[in-house]
């Protein structure tokens, strides 16, 4: 897996450098606000998330030992978990399980806002784990491997949800369900 | 990454496509130079076209850069996390002191017991089958019948 360029970073928080906070938070707040809000839809539930997020950084970068996983990861998971705790807040009343079915019906053409709002509400509509596939792979731009390896899942699996992920959004977006 | 890797199929080259889009730096590293030869082709050129579609759809959902106030939280969530590592390593310091304090009593116990002399005991607890007059346990009365 190579070096982690963040584990020099990662070294100097521990010791109280804040210099190093606030590069920390230049490098990965973007990030993670963009992978929260993906995830969720809801701006303001991210932020939440956002801010969670750094908290356990500063509370386990001491102690923090690279693994099997890069502190990118290790932070992606960690995110990931605090977004399914609120996705199952958010259903618990319904069900306790989130659903792996797709509301593929094509969305209109003039639904409300612009293209950038069709791409989020067919998003939203994607089972959560082809969702979390497309925004790690697409748009966190995390290799196959890495992508896999925050979903503990093998690289196979990963292709399979990319794949029913784009699936449904090209019907839902489109129109056009043809797999050809 | 050398010319040697095997030509791609089709089929696989379509099914990279439909999982990792359009553009092949998103490809899996391992496979990307036999894509790149395929891409080349007018098949490979339509399967790209086709998922480049969806991948531009894709790129107009863009996230605003974290404002001030959540970037302002973060910084203090590690302030606060100093405080509190400060006060856990005076709560800690606090406990090791009150151990070493208690391990000294414990020491200062066992001094005491160790030197202070053994005290006698005043009175000398008889055995159940002693008498004034010897033992009249059940071994004697066997030995006065045996005489």
């Amino acid at each position: 897996m190579g070096t982690d360029p963040d584990e020099d970073l990662v070294r100097r928080i521990g010791t109280g450098d804040p210099v190093a906070v606030r590069a920390m938070v230049a490098r990965k707040l973007p990030r993670l606000l963009a992978l929260a809000t993906r995830m969720l839809g809801d701006p303001a539930e991210a932020e939440d998330v956002a801010q969670e997020t750094f908290v356990r950084i500063w509370r386990h970068a001491a102690g923090w030992r690279r693994g099997q996983a890069r502190f990118d990861s290790w932070i992606h998971r960690v995110a990931l978990n605090l977004c399914y705790d609120r996705l199952r807040k958010r259903r618990e009343w319904v069900t306790d399980d989130l659903p792996e079915q797709v509301d593929e019906a094509p969305l209109p053409d003039a639904l409300p806002g612009d293209e950038e709002n069709r791409v989020a509400t067919a998003l939203q509509r994607l089972a959560p784990r082809q969702r979390e596939a497309i925004v790690l792979v697409y748009y966190q731009e995390m290799s196959n491997i890495e992508a896999a390896a925050v979903m503990q899942i093998s690289v196979d699996a990963l292709e399979s949800l990319l794949a029913r992920g784009r699936r449904s959004l090209q019907v839902m977006l489109t129109g056009d369900g043809s797999d050809d | 990454m050398s010319g040697k890797e095997p030509a791609m199929e089709a089929e696989r080259f379509a099914a990279l496509a439909d999982a990792y889009g359009g553009q092949l730096q998103r490809w899996p590293l391992a496979e990307r130079a036999s894509a790149q030869r395929f891409a080349a082709t007018a098949a490979g050129r339509a399967i790209l076209r086709r998922a480049g579609m969806l991948d531009s759809m894709l790129d107009s959902y863009r996230i605003a850069a974290p404002g001030p106030v959540l970037h302002a939280a973060a910084l203090r969530a590690a302030e606060i996390n100093v405080v509190r590592q400060r006060r856990l390593r005076v709560w800690w310091l606090g406990l090791g002191l009150a151990g070493i304090g208690l391990a000294g009593v414990a020491a200062g116990l066992a001094t005491v017991t160790i030197v202070t002399p053994e005290v006698q005991p005043e009175h000398y607890v008889l055995d159940a089958n002693a008498t004034a007059f010897g033992d009249v346990g059940p071994d004697a009365d066997t030995a006065e019948e045996d005489i």
